[in-house]
Protein backbone atom coordinates (compact mmCIF):
# COMPACT_ATOMS: atom_id res chain seq x y z
CA UNK A 1 0.00 0.00 0.00
CA UNK A 2 1.45 3.95 -0.79
CA UNK A 3 1.93 5.98 1.53
CA UNK A 4 2.19 9.80 1.60
CA UNK A 5 4.08 11.36 4.62
CA UNK A 6 4.64 14.62 5.24
CA UNK A 7 7.49 17.65 6.65
CA UNK A 8 4.97 19.83 6.70
CA UNK A 9 5.05 19.93 11.07
CA UNK A 10 8.61 20.35 11.14
CA UNK A 11 8.68 23.24 8.51
CA UNK A 12 5.64 25.25 10.44
CA UNK A 13 8.31 24.41 13.55
CA UNK A 14 11.01 25.81 11.56
CA UNK A 15 9.17 28.91 9.71
CA UNK A 16 8.49 30.94 13.55
CA UNK A 17 6.54 27.78 14.43
CA UNK A 18 4.11 29.17 12.81
CA UNK A 19 0.49 27.52 13.87
CA UNK A 20 -1.72 25.43 11.59
CA UNK A 21 -4.25 27.98 11.58
CA UNK A 22 -1.79 30.74 10.10
CA UNK A 23 -0.99 28.02 7.71
CA UNK A 24 -4.99 27.08 7.30
CA UNK A 25 -5.24 31.01 5.92
CA UNK A 26 -1.99 31.19 4.08
CA UNK A 27 -3.11 28.39 1.76
CA UNK A 28 -7.16 29.01 1.91
CA UNK A 29 -8.24 25.65 3.76
CA UNK A 30 -9.41 25.51 7.50
CA UNK A 31 -7.63 24.37 10.63
CA UNK A 32 -9.05 20.84 10.78
CA UNK A 33 -7.93 20.33 7.13
CA UNK A 34 -4.34 20.63 7.88
CA UNK A 35 -4.19 18.85 10.86
CA UNK A 36 -5.82 16.05 8.59
CA UNK A 37 -3.02 16.69 6.20
CA UNK A 38 -0.18 16.83 8.77
CA UNK A 39 -1.11 13.60 10.29
CA UNK A 40 -1.59 12.25 6.71
CA UNK A 41 -4.82 11.33 7.30
CA UNK A 42 -5.85 13.73 4.13
CA UNK A 43 -4.19 13.49 0.92
CA UNK A 44 -4.07 17.21 -0.61
CA UNK A 45 -5.10 17.74 -4.17
CA UNK A 46 -1.60 18.64 -6.16
CA UNK A 47 -2.43 22.54 -6.00
CA UNK A 48 -2.72 22.71 -2.36
CA UNK A 49 0.10 20.52 -1.80
CA UNK A 50 1.75 23.18 -4.12
CA UNK A 51 0.52 26.02 -2.01
CA UNK A 52 1.74 24.55 0.90
CA UNK A 53 5.57 24.20 -0.61
CA UNK A 54 5.36 27.65 -1.86
CA UNK A 55 4.39 29.35 1.52
CA UNK A 56 7.62 27.26 3.17
CA UNK A 57 9.71 28.24 -0.02
CA UNK A 58 10.55 24.52 -0.43
CA UNK A 59 10.16 22.34 -3.49
CA UNK A 60 7.04 19.69 -3.44
CA UNK A 61 9.03 17.00 -2.66
CA UNK A 62 11.09 18.10 -0.02
CA UNK A 63 7.20 18.37 1.88
CA UNK A 64 5.56 15.38 0.37
CA UNK A 65 7.49 11.97 -0.19
CA UNK A 66 5.72 9.38 -1.73
CA UNK A 67 6.69 5.71 -0.21
CA UNK A 68 5.41 2.26 -2.01
CA UNK A 69 5.38 0.05 0.35
CA UNK B 1 -14.57 21.76 15.49
CA UNK B 2 -15.32 22.93 12.22
CA UNK B 3 -18.22 25.00 11.71
CA UNK B 4 -19.70 22.52 8.76
CA UNK B 5 -19.38 19.76 11.83
CA UNK B 6 -21.57 21.54 14.21
CA UNK B 7 -23.65 22.06 11.36
CA UNK B 8 -24.04 18.80 10.64
CA UNK B 9 -24.77 18.08 14.41
CA UNK B 10 -27.45 20.81 14.11
CA UNK B 11 -28.74 19.01 11.02
CA UNK B 12 -28.91 15.39 12.96
CA UNK B 13 -29.97 16.23 16.48
CA UNK B 14 -33.06 18.68 14.70
CA UNK B 15 -33.72 15.86 12.33
CA UNK B 16 -33.65 13.09 14.60
CA UNK B 17 -35.70 14.91 17.75
CA UNK B 18 -38.28 17.35 16.07
CA UNK B 19 -39.36 14.14 12.88
CA UNK B 20 -38.81 11.52 15.96
CA UNK B 21 -41.60 13.37 17.63
CA UNK B 22 -43.58 13.79 14.54
CA UNK B 23 -43.47 9.93 13.75
CA UNK B 24 -43.87 9.09 16.79
CA UNK B 25 -47.09 10.87 17.37
CA UNK B 26 -48.31 9.95 13.64
CA UNK B 27 -47.91 6.22 15.40
CA UNK B 28 -49.67 7.02 18.42
CA UNK B 29 -52.48 8.80 16.78
CA UNK B 30 -53.28 5.41 14.30
CA UNK B 31 -55.10 6.02 10.73
CA UNK B 32 -58.22 7.42 12.70
CA UNK B 33 -56.57 11.08 12.84
CA UNK B 34 -56.84 11.80 8.92
CA UNK B 35 -56.54 15.38 8.52
CA UNK B 36 -54.89 16.08 11.66
CA UNK B 37 -51.89 14.72 10.72
CA UNK B 38 -51.43 17.42 7.50
CA UNK B 39 -51.48 20.44 10.13
CA UNK B 40 -48.80 17.97 12.30
CA UNK B 41 -46.69 17.91 9.65
CA UNK B 42 -46.85 21.46 8.67
CA UNK B 43 -45.81 22.73 12.45
CA UNK B 44 -42.90 20.08 12.19
CA UNK B 45 -41.40 21.41 9.39
CA UNK B 46 -41.70 25.05 10.43
CA UNK B 47 -39.80 23.80 13.68
CA UNK B 48 -37.64 22.58 11.90
CA UNK B 49 -36.82 25.32 10.14
CA UNK B 50 -36.75 27.91 12.66
CA UNK B 51 -34.43 25.67 14.89
CA UNK B 52 -32.32 25.36 12.10
CA UNK B 53 -31.91 28.15 11.42
CA UNK B 54 -32.11 29.59 15.37
CA UNK B 55 -28.73 27.02 15.93
CA UNK B 56 -27.01 27.56 12.85
CA UNK B 57 -27.11 31.79 13.41
CA UNK B 58 -26.33 31.20 16.99
CA UNK B 59 -22.80 29.55 15.95
CA UNK B 60 -21.90 31.61 13.42
CA UNK B 61 -22.06 34.28 15.74
CA UNK B 62 -19.93 32.62 18.64
CA UNK B 63 -17.39 32.16 15.79
CA UNK B 64 -18.19 34.17 12.87
CA UNK B 65 -14.54 33.61 11.12
CA UNK B 66 -15.04 29.78 10.96
CA UNK B 67 -18.74 30.76 9.32
CA UNK B 68 -17.50 32.76 6.55
CA UNK B 69 -14.97 30.48 5.32
CA UNK B 70 -15.81 28.95 2.25
CA UNK B 71 -15.39 25.35 1.84
CA UNK B 72 -12.77 24.10 1.58
CA UNK B 73 -11.37 20.70 -0.97
CA UNK B 74 -11.74 17.93 1.94
CA UNK B 75 -15.22 19.31 3.63
CA UNK B 76 -16.51 19.16 -0.27
CA UNK B 77 -15.09 15.80 -0.26
CA UNK B 78 -16.65 14.93 2.82
CA UNK B 79 -20.05 16.66 1.57
CA UNK B 80 -20.14 14.29 -1.80
CA UNK B 81 -19.23 11.18 -0.04
CA UNK B 82 -21.80 11.65 2.50
CA UNK B 83 -24.80 12.48 -0.38
CA UNK B 84 -23.63 9.24 -2.05
CA UNK B 85 -24.23 7.27 1.30
CA UNK B 86 -27.48 9.30 1.87
CA UNK B 87 -28.30 8.76 -2.25
CA UNK B 88 -27.74 4.85 -1.69
CA UNK B 89 -30.78 5.03 1.34
CA UNK B 90 -32.64 6.64 -0.59
CA UNK B 91 -33.33 4.58 -3.20
CA UNK B 92 -33.29 1.76 -0.97
CA UNK B 93 -35.85 3.07 1.09
CA UNK B 94 -37.70 4.19 -2.40
CA UNK B 95 -37.56 0.58 -3.98
CA UNK B 96 -38.89 -0.63 -0.40
CA UNK B 97 -41.50 1.53 -0.61
CA UNK B 98 -42.30 1.00 -4.43
CA UNK B 99 -42.73 -2.44 -2.88
CA UNK B 100 -45.25 -2.10 -0.42
CA UNK B 101 -47.56 -0.13 -2.57
CA UNK B 102 -48.41 -2.98 -4.81
CA UNK B 103 -50.47 -4.38 -1.38
CA UNK B 104 -52.61 -0.85 -1.95
CA UNK B 105 -51.64 0.72 2.02
CA UNK B 106 -53.53 3.66 2.87
CA UNK B 107 -52.21 7.37 1.10
CA UNK B 108 -51.85 7.85 4.63
CA UNK B 109 -49.13 5.20 5.14
CA UNK B 110 -47.16 6.12 2.01
CA UNK B 111 -47.39 9.45 2.47
CA UNK B 112 -45.40 9.10 5.92
CA UNK B 113 -43.27 6.04 4.33
CA UNK B 114 -41.75 8.36 1.84
CA UNK B 115 -41.64 11.04 3.94
CA UNK B 116 -39.72 8.75 6.61
CA UNK B 117 -37.26 7.26 4.26
CA UNK B 118 -36.27 11.63 3.06
CA UNK B 119 -35.41 12.31 6.70
CA UNK B 120 -33.55 8.87 6.93
CA UNK B 121 -31.59 9.49 4.25
CA UNK B 122 -30.92 13.21 5.27
CA UNK B 123 -29.84 11.66 8.93
CA UNK B 124 -27.74 9.29 7.38
CA UNK B 125 -26.14 12.23 5.27
CA UNK B 126 -25.27 14.25 8.49
CA UNK B 127 -24.42 11.39 10.04
CA UNK B 128 -21.91 10.49 7.31
CA UNK B 129 -20.31 13.77 7.52
CA UNK B 130 -20.04 13.78 11.32
CA UNK B 131 -18.05 10.50 10.98
CA UNK B 132 -15.74 11.87 8.27
CA UNK B 133 -14.85 14.95 10.08
CA UNK B 134 -13.82 13.20 13.25
CA UNK B 135 -12.23 10.71 11.07
CA UNK B 136 -10.41 14.07 9.68
CA UNK B 137 -10.64 13.13 6.15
Amino acid sequence: MATIRNEIRRLRFENGEMTQQELADKISVTRQTVNAIEQGKYSPSLEVAFRIATVFGQPLESVFHYSKD
Amino acid sequence: MSFREKTAWISLLSMAGIYGYYFWSVVEAGPQAGGSHFSGLLGTVIALVVVQVVLTIAVAVFNPKDAQTPRDEREKLIELKSARFAYAGLATGIALACFFAAFDPPILFNTNALLFILVTAEIMRSGSQIIQHRRAA
